[in-house]
């Protein structure tokens, strides 16, 4: 439906761009020093409406041309300004090659405007240089050359940050220098988004289209002027501004996942998927009979999986001379991808000291259906050149349809009786899952210069998401393998029908005040003041039916043919609503204040201050049955000191040292004491879980060789008292893990990178390599045998790496680009050792994700000026995501490769 | 203008000082919950905190949930007649005494007197639990969150749990959930348990003690289950199961689980002697996650009325229970001293009154008498000294009801 709506936008936009003149200018713009091509550079004709901006290789072209004379503008973020008069004949195609050469940039006044295009690679570097902070920057242009589809994918490009994924899902969080997406900010234009997501404090990364961003931002210090819960780093998704030209591009692609070459997609029938339980429609005391719950959602079916499609369009421009100016982006994709997934617990084995062994044994396949679309309109008003004001509306809506089929054994324990390998109890767990996810973000700031040394800036938010996902089923049956091997029926074990809502809210203002000063010729000083107050809301509502198997007239659990022949009765009634334990509200407010100040001394910036966050965060979790944690409240207040110092060796080289303090506190979820539904792990809060405060120190050399050249090295120490961490509790008949957050001691990270990018002609290669130690002393159990025999179980402290810490992470790319054939080829690898994803309790073993490596290709061709055909595949290598613990393959996940082909069409 | 600097120190470090000064250490408070004090109990209508006795003779309904909170008692003497309403339980944190006598029972059951109608005693973390000759009939209606309810519940390592010559009848799910405690479970009659799934004595978690002199009869799942917690092996579950009488349990909950006369699984020690299972699904099963070292069987008697039973769900199967007296695969292996039936009259324990049950359905009346004949040859083919711990402990003859009059009452 919202795709027609593009195509008819589409053509009417087309469609007005016919015409009869006939005279035209073409050309390239380059950087004066390096020859190379300068992408997204605007060529003017002044006085008129007339322009275009330069492609990817630099190329521009202005046709339908009335004969006459012209002058022809260029301007371009780092560049002076260019500037020439032309004469264009009737019918002349007038080539005209334009190269700029570098100016200086001046940081000693107030700038209301100081607007980089940043969205090029090369504006990025110059950010990076500039910027106050441990800063890297990943360019529009980047995402739109490599092979991502979304800010996900594009974000393991940037030095230091890897991707946490979960199984059987595209879900994405951002690690940043082996520290686990917990201790790092997720914002979108600098503002934090709730998330809808039950088990995490930020959205999705993989919800978020790479077209939508401009760039994106990943720091890895922070000034007090940050917001001071981020351990790791803060990924800041930059959404595109109003451009200073009209700007067009619409692109479409259709994919397919290779995983469906080898198996069907699993399906069933979302239509009976009920979006009301039986409370919401007929009230509390409505006793639901059997046949209020559906069958078709439990009737799973194979099939081929559809393709994916992707499409997205964005058109911006600026009217009332250029003082209005707005940008509306729009992305929609429709995935169909699949998991295979194998998952198993292990136990102490206690006839053979603590050493792990597997308990159970879960073997699942996903089939999912993603719809993602993400609309985000900024638009912004320049009153004059001292104040603007902008309004930015981020919307992201995300539906999913799951079918999970799932067959579980356990090796030990259970009522299978299991007697030897592949005996035993034998349960199929088949679930249909549906969800529907929005963001909403709507944001008004202004920016304000008062007099030449007083800038004021403030914006609100209004922040909400929300998930909603009816009537997940949840069909177990089982059946026992005999020690020869044969078979019983399959017995029909329970169902359970869950909805489940919950929301965030979140509304925040925030202020700043800076006054800036020349201190002399080469110096100046800037004093910057803040605030920031924050009140968010959280709420969760689950309401679950127990269905069980009618027994039949002689007692006995009744045998499972299919969906539509089962007979159940619906023992709790009236829904586990009113006292359902997973339902609780929440809330968390942040007061915050800041004082920074910014010493520019010629060749030294000293960037310092304090921050002061207070924090309270609270629970209510209405309990039935009176608990003592059934309600409780946080508070505590942090002070947390920032210094940063940059000094410029050279014009091309900074040296960066750093020491600022930063917490990271639990999710709300995290301290509520009852289980919260995951896709394939529950997570059981705990209100005792203190957030973790640390210290960390920044070491960085920076070298800016040339345009979109660079060449870093940095090394990095961090204390994190009271890091919060997971350890794996076990399994349930569904095959659905639990754990649960725990503070486990102090963590010691401390590690080094280096990030180096070079173009050698038509070759170019980028680089970054990070390498993280981790430690943390936790009480793990042994248990010896005493004089008697007796066994003893202790607690021992033991040194292991920090949860989600990965030692190596390689990021390397190589780049291909021929400006005559107009072509550019990406080989994407990328590498991350192996990482602790769960603590496990039994003294001297842990779980470790095992080594991946992943490699991408992605190419474009331009076939016309304004088409360029694409082309992507993922995963070439079929990485497995594996666990292990002790050589014992505790998960395996397997997503196989992805291809995507499509088209460009840009003004 | 060097002073002006040197003040302009001296305020950034008294301003840094007062900074510093903010920083609150974490605190969490919980909210204070306003527990009702305790009620003495009042003959009639009861609900809420309550303490105190049950009088004898006195009727009580109990309209909602009751909470015995730590440090109370909740007592009954002889004859006390406790009615459910609504599907309430008694939550447990402090003390529970039942205490009726064998002439003068105390009686729980619901007011509609229908299998799983009430939520029988919630005593995860009690102090001490203490039953003696009451009925408990009709308990394991759903929970609020909808999961059904054990009869009994403790879940608190090392509480003691005294429940002897009482009679539970019809629950859903386990009857006695007993994961922890120090048990002593004596002479008590469990009938027709279980929905379509439940054990009759589920003992889990570092449970030790004695389960003795028992009948259970027609149980969903298995009878008695011994077990460790998976994720902590230690303190092992270790308990001396003897002279208990097991007859046709472990069918309702399907071929897919069968349930066991006796079983001993995950890092659990048992010591099985004594006991005569008739009619089991499968009888005892020493599952090869046991503690099979330290755990000793041996003198018990194993029967069947038929020679094979028509499986209830797929009528081509037909079920050999001599065939599963010990399961196949399993590390539990026949014993010498262990008496067992060959076909049907061989080795009949020879009970007083018996309708032949195999298969029936939850809250199927309990009519048999498991008294033995005379003659049965369950007389003196007892081991009355098995426990190499414990002196003395077992008997001369099998099953649950012995001629030296020790064994169960009723």
């Amino acid at each position: 439906m919202i795709s027609k709506n593009y195509l008819f936008v589409l053509f009417i936009l087309l469609a007005s761009y016919a015409s009869a003149q006939n005279a035209s200018i073409k050309g390239k713009v380059t950087d004066g020093k390096s020859r190379e091509p300068l992408p997204g550079a605007y060529v003017r004709l002044d006085g008129s409406k007339k322009g275009s901006s330069t492609d990817a290789f630099g190329n521009f072209e202005i046709n339908k041309l009335n004969p006459g004379e012209y002058k022809i503008k260029v301007k371009y973020v780092g560049f002076g300004e260019f500037e020439q008069k032309i004469t264009v004949a009737d019918g002349q195609v007038f080539v005209l090659n334009i190269a700029l050469s570098e100016s200086k940039e001046n940081l000693k006044t107030v700038n209301v405007y100081g607007k980089l295009n940043e969205s090029n690679e090369s504006s990025s570097r110059q950010s990076e240089k500039n910027a106050n902070n441990v800063t890297n920057i990943l360019s529009a242009r980047a995402m739109e050359r490599s092979p991502d589809l979304n800010a996900a994918t594009a974000i393991t490009r940037v030095s230091a940050v890897t991707l946490q994924r979960n199984s059987g899902s595209d879900e994405a969080y951002a690690i940043i220098r082996g520290l686990e997406p917990r201790y790092n900010n997720t914002l979108i234009n600098g503002v934090k988004v709730t998330s809808p997501d039950p088990v995490s404090r930020f959205i999705s990364l993989n919800v978020v289209p790479s077209d939508l961003l401009d760039r994106i931002e990943v720091s890895k210090t922070l000034t007090p002027e940050m917001e001071g819960d981020a351990i790791g780093g803060t990924v800041n998704l930059v959404f595109k501004d109003a451009p200073d030209h009209e700007y067009f591009k619409i692109d479409g692609s259709i994919g397919y996942s290779a995983i469906f070459f080898n198996r069907k997609y699993d399906n069933f029938n979302q239509g009976a998927v009920l979006r009301q339980s039986p409370t919401d429609r007929f009230g509390p005391n409505y006793a639901a009979p059997a046949g209020y719950f559906t069958r078709p959602n439990l009737d799973f079916t194979k099939k081929n999986a559809p393709p994916t499609t992707l499409a997205s369009f964005t058109y911006g421009r600026r009217f009332f001379n250029d003082k209005l100016g707005f940008i509306v982006s729009d992305s929609y994709q429709n995935q169909y991808y699949g998991t295979n997934s194998e998952f198993n617990i292990a136990i102490f084995d206690p006839k053979n000291n603590n050493k792990p062994v597997i308990s159970d044994v879960a073997n699942r396949t996903y089939s999912t259906q993603q719809l993602n679309n993400g609309l985000s309109a900024h638009l912004d008003y320049k009153i004059d050149d001292k104040n603007k004001i902008a309004l930015d509306n981020v919307f992201l809506y995300t539906y999913t349809a799951q079918a999970r089929l799932s067959i579980d054994t356990s090796i030990i324990g259970g009522n299978g009786g299991r007697v030897g390998p592949g005996t035993g109890t034998v349960y199929n767990d088949n679930r249909s899952f549906l969800q529907n996810q929005y963001v909403e973000n709507l944001k008004l700031s202004g920016k304000h210069a008062i007099g030449n040394h007083l800038q004021f800036d403030w914006a609100g938010i209004y922040s909400n998401a929300t998930l909603n996902s009816p009537d997940r089923a949840d069909l177990t049956l089982n059946h026992l393998i005999n020690p020869d091997f044969s078979s019983t029926p399959n017995y029909f074990d329970a169902i359970s029908r869950i909805w489940a809502k919950s929301g965030n809210k979140d509304l925040s203002a925030t202020g700043n005040l800076s006054y800036t000063t020349k201190l002399g010729e080469n110096s100046a000083l800037q004093i910057k003041a803040g605030g920031l107050y924050r009140h968010s809301t959280r709420f969760n509502k689950q309401n679950e039916y127990q269905l069980k198997p009618a027994p039949e007239a002689n007692g006995v659990k009744s045998p499972f043919t299919d969906i539509y022949q089962a007979n159940w009765i619906v023992y709790n009634v009236t829904g586990s609503l009113r006292s359902d334990a997973a339902n609780y509200t929440a809330y968390e407010d942040i007061s915050a204040g800041y004082g920074e100040f910014k010493l520019t001394l010629d060749k030294l910036d000293v960037i310092g201050g304090v921050r002061v966050e207070g924090t309270k965060q609270g629970y209510d979790t209405h309990p039935v049955v009176l608990v003592v944690r059934s309600s409780a409240q946080k508070t505590y207040t942090d002070v947390l000191p920032s210094l940063q110092l940059k000094y410029k060796l050279t014009d091309l080289s900074n040296l960066r040292a750093s020491y600022f303090k930063s917490i990271s506190r639990p999710a709300l979820f995290e301290i509520v004491p009852t289980p919260v539904y995951g896709q394939s792990t529950d997570i059981t809060g705990n209100p005792d879980v203190q957030h973790s405060e640390a210290d960390n120190y920044d070491l960085r050399y920076e070298l800016y060789p040339k345009n979109e050249e660079q060449f870093f090295v940095g090394a990095f120490y961090k204390n994190i008292k009271n890091p919060i961490e997971f350890a794996l509790q076990g399994l349930d008949q569904g095959g659905q893990a639990s754990t649960t957050p725990q503070n486990f001691g102090t963590a010691k990270v401390a590690g080094a990178e280096i990030v180096y990018s070079r173009y050698f002609g038509n070759f170019g290669v980028s680089g970054n390599y990070t390498y993280t130690y981790s430690n943390i002393k936790s009480p793990k159990v042994v248990n010896t045998p005493d004089a008697q025999g007796n066994i003893i179980s202790e607690l021992k402290l033991q040194n292991r790496p920090l949860q989600g810490q990965t030692g190596d992470v390689v990021n390397l790319s190589l780049l291909y680009k021929n400006d005559k054939h107009k072509t550019f080829i990406q080989l994407a690898y990328t590498y991350t050792s192996k990482t602790l994803p769960f603590v496990y309790n039994g003294y001297g073993y842990d779980y470790y994700t095992q080594p991946q490596s992943f490699l991408a290709l992605s190419g474009e061709k331009q076939i016309s000026r304004h088409v360029t055909l694409t082309g992507k595949v993922n995963n070439i290598l079929n990485t497995p995501t594996t666990v292990k613990i002790d050589n014992l393959v505790q998960s395996k996940d397997l997503y196989n490769v992805s291809f995507n082909v499509g088209f460009r069409y840009s003004l | 203008m060097k002073t002006k600097n040197i003040n302009l120190f001296i305020t950034v470090i008294l301003l840094l000082t007062v900074i510093a000064s903010c920083k609150k250490a974490e605190l969490t408070t919980f909210t204070k919950i306003k527990i009702p004090t305790s009620s003495p109990i009042q003959p009639g209508n009861i609900s809420g905190f309550v303490k105190g006795t049950l009088l004898t003779g006195q009727t009580y309904t109990v309209t909602a949930d009751i909470t015995v909170k730590k440090g109370d008692t909740l007592s009954a003497q002889p004859g006390a007649i406790i009615i459910v309403k609504n599907n309430a339980q008694f939550t447990i944190q402090g003390v529970l005494n039942l205490l009726g006598s064998q002439t003068q029972p105390v009686l729980f059951n619901s007011d509609v007197n229908k299998p799983g109608t009430w939520g029988g005693f919630q005593c995860d973390s009690a102090q001490a639990v203490n039953i003696k000759w009451t009925h408990v009939d009709n308990t394991g209606g759903p929970d609020a969150s909808g999961s059904a309810r054990r009869t009994i519940v403790v879940n608190k390592v090392g509480v003691p749990v005294d429940i002897e010559d009482s009679w539970f009848t019809n629950g859903q799910d386990d009857l006695m959930g007993l994961f922890g405690a120090k048990i002593t479970v004596l002479r008590n009659t469990i009938s027709s348990s279980g929905s379509t799934d439940g054990e009759g004595i589920n003992l889990k978690s570092g449970t030790t003690g004695i389960v003795a002199y028992n009948v259970i009869f027609s149980q969903a799942g298995s009878g008695i289950k011994l077990e460790t917690n998976k994720n902590v092996p230690f303190p092992q579950t270790e308990v001396d199961v003897y002279n208990n009488t097991v007859v046709a349990v472990g069918w309702r909950r399907g071929s897919a689980e069968p349930g066991r006369g006796t079983s001993v699984g995950v890092n659990a020690i048992g010591h099985i002697y004594n006991n005569i299972y008739v009619n089991c699904y499968h009888g005892l099963e020493v599952f090869n996650d046991a503690d099979v070292v330290h755990t000793t069987y041996g003198n018990n008697l194993f029967y069947a009325t038929v020679d094979s039973f028509t499986d209830l769900v797929d009528p081509t199967i037909q079920i050999n229970i001599r065939d599963n007296f010990y399961p196949a695969g399993a590390s539990g292996v026949p014993q010498p001293t262990d008496l067992i039936s060959k076909k049907v009259g061989d080795l009949d324990p020879l009970f007083v009154k018996f309708d032949g049950t195999v298969a029936a359905p939850n809250g199927y009346p309990n009519t048999n008498d498991f008294h033995l004949k005379p003659g049965s040859p369950a007389f003196g083919a007892g081991n009355s000294d098995f426990d190499k711990k414990i002196k003395g402990l077992g008997n001369q003859d099998l099953g649950a009801y012995t001629t030296d009059g020790k064994g169960n009452q009723h």
